[in-house]
């Protein structure tokens, strides 16, 4: 088992490098794919280690980062105070969720790319338009998925907390909150990963910083290096978050972790 | 008290007051917009238009030109784009995705690069794919393709891993070859799992491509979003997002439709 685990590891590691050698090989000096169009592997990184210590289009990379964080963190944590307390007490009463949810179907189904324009038309450029767009990016799965944390509760529990003379609240905050626990932290995972790729479109349209901000710049000055090191930083930073929420996962619900499947 | 009565008589069962519910909250929705704007006026038109104005919007755009186009039009450019990034997709995708069940080591070895994809943000590609195709078709296509992927070469590649392994030796022992267990026993076993992967596919392919629209083109729901926006037009915004949303829903709901036509075999869940 642990044998092939490592081999399985070591066949990963010589994948990746196997790509990073046809990668050198294509965009040579005098291959086949102009740098133009794909930079070659030493170009990405010394632009890299160029924009960590220079700054590109007003900021030096790390800021251009915290940028990004600072946007996609609030508008998700906004969405998670939301999202969680209404989720569940839609669950809860049912006739909160017969109000609420009508509304809420109608404005799902529209991507929340969709309401950049209109919040940049109200908001203007700033941060808090693009926090909303996040905001309103999160809020569904964080909803979605407090209420199906709720419903996903076994009934068992509940007739054993109520047999022991648990009253509503106590069932409500000693039960339910806690074994919901875990899929919180899924919603916890999908709402950050929707809230980052939006907020990754939201600030090529409009931000003054930014990691997809410096994407666009890129884009539009043909710094092909420039992108790839903001691709890659938006893809490393997405991986690492979700990285994050997983163990946050093993320190909150510990019981969750055992036996689950990992993947 | 209504409540209890109504439901003791049977005409209240609990679909039915929750559409009551439902109806209800929407249109007191509906009359709080109506009274914010046409009647009293407590938000400026510039910032939020009336009912009417909004469908005074759709109405001239369905019948004049707007930014080049009529609103069909924009729905059928969008629509193509989209086909196209989706169509693509599934061609490489499901062929990719059953390719990394049957064989580990293309797996290992393709896997860098379909994390890659995976792992970073669709949106992210449309500084690239502007690069590469300017503001074609095809830049759109691409941004499409790269967010529908990975969803169907995932499924694809459950759905081959979970194929009883009984029914594949069954196969082989009656005398069936290699590409024919594949065609007839393996990939009918996989379809459900391959369809929910196209479902999860076009359903994200239609949001990357409003995202890519807004960015960059000269027709399409998004950018017609994007020119209201530019003259201050919230109508405007108003009518696209709503058809946006509009053909988001019918077309999953077409594609769960067809399901049971395409996949007769599958089990119907409740």
């Amino acid at each position: 088992m642990d044998q092939s685990r490592t081999l399985q590891v070591a066949a990963g590691l010589g994948a990746v490098l196997a790509w990073i050698v046809i990668w050198a090989w294509l965009t040579r000096p005098g291959g086949p794919v102009p740098t133009l169009y794909f930079p070659a592997p030493d170009d990405v990184w010394a632009k890299f280690v160029r924009m960590w210590q220079r700054p590109y289009i007003g900021s030096t990379l790390p800021n251009h980062i915290l940028a990004s964080l600072y946007i996609v963190l609030t508008g998700w944590g906004l969405a998670a105070l939301v999202g969680i307390p209404l989720g569940i007490a839609m669950a809860w009463w049912k006739r909160l969720k017969w109000i609420v949810f009508p509304t809420f179907q109608l404005i799902r189904p529209v991507p929340p790319l969709a309401w950049i324009p209109l919040t940049i038309l109200w908001l203007g450029i700033g941060d808090s338009a693009r926090i909303s767009v996040v905001f309103i990016a999160a809020l569904v799965p964080w909803l979605m998925n407090s209420m199906l944390a709720v419903y996903s509760i076994d009934r068992l529990l509940l007739d054993a907390a109520k047999t022991l003379g648990a009253n509503d609240r106590q069932i409500l905050t000693r039960v339910v909150c806690r074994t919901a626990l875990p899929t919180l932290v899924a919603a916890a995972r999908m709402a950050l990963g929707s809230a980052w790729s939006t907020l990754v479109a939201a600030e090529i349209l409009a931000a003054t910083a930014g990691l997809g901000y410096v994407a666009v710049n890129a884009s539009q000055l043909l710094d092909t290096d420039v992108l790839l090191v903001a691709m890659f930083m938006i893809g490393i930073l997405g991986i690492g978050m979700t990285g994050l929420i997983g163990l946050t996962q093993n320190w909150l619900a510990p019981w969750s972790v055992l036996g689950a499947r990992r993947d | 008290m209504i409540e209890k009565r109504l439901e003791r008589m049977g005409v209240m069962t609990d679909r039915g007051k929750a559409t009551a519910y439902g109806i209800f909250s929407l249109s007191l929705l509906l009359i709080l917009w109506i009274c914010a704007t046409s009647l009293f006026q407590w938000i400026e038109p510039r910032v939020l238009p009336s009912p009417t104005r909004v469908i005074g919007q759709f109405a001239w755009i369905l019948t004049e030109p707007f930014s080049g186009l009529r609103l069909p039009g924009h729905i059928l450019s969008s629509l193509e784009r989209w086909g196209w990034g989706v169509l693509t997709a599934g061609l490489i995708g499901i062929p990719v995705g059953v390719f990394f069940a049957w064989n580990p080591w293309f797996r290992t070895f393709v896997n860098p690069v379909f994390e890659l994809i995976h792992f970073i943000p669709p949106f992210a590609y449309i500084p690239l794919a502007v690069l590469w195709f300017g503001a074609s078709t095809a830049t759109q296509a691409m941004v499409v393709f790269v967010a529908a992927f990975p969803s169907i070469v995932i499924n694809s590649q459950l759905g081959v891993a979970q194929v009883e392994k009984i029914y594949i030796d069954a196969a082989r022992v009656l005398g069936a070859s290699q590409l024919r267990t594949l065609w007839r026993v393996i990939l009918p076993a996989a379809a459900p799992s391959i369809y929910t992967g196209l479902r999860i596919a076009i359903s994200n392919g239609w949001m990357a491509l409003v995202g890519a629209e807004l960015v960059v083109g000269k027709v399409g729901l998004g950018f017609m979003i994007a020119q209201g926006q530019e003259n201050a037009s919230v109508a405007t915004i108003f009518v696209g997002i709503i058809t946006i949303g509009c053909l988001g829903v019918l077309i999953d709901t077409l594609v769960q439709r067809t399901e049971r036509f395409v996949l007769p075999w599958r089990k119907v869940a409740s």
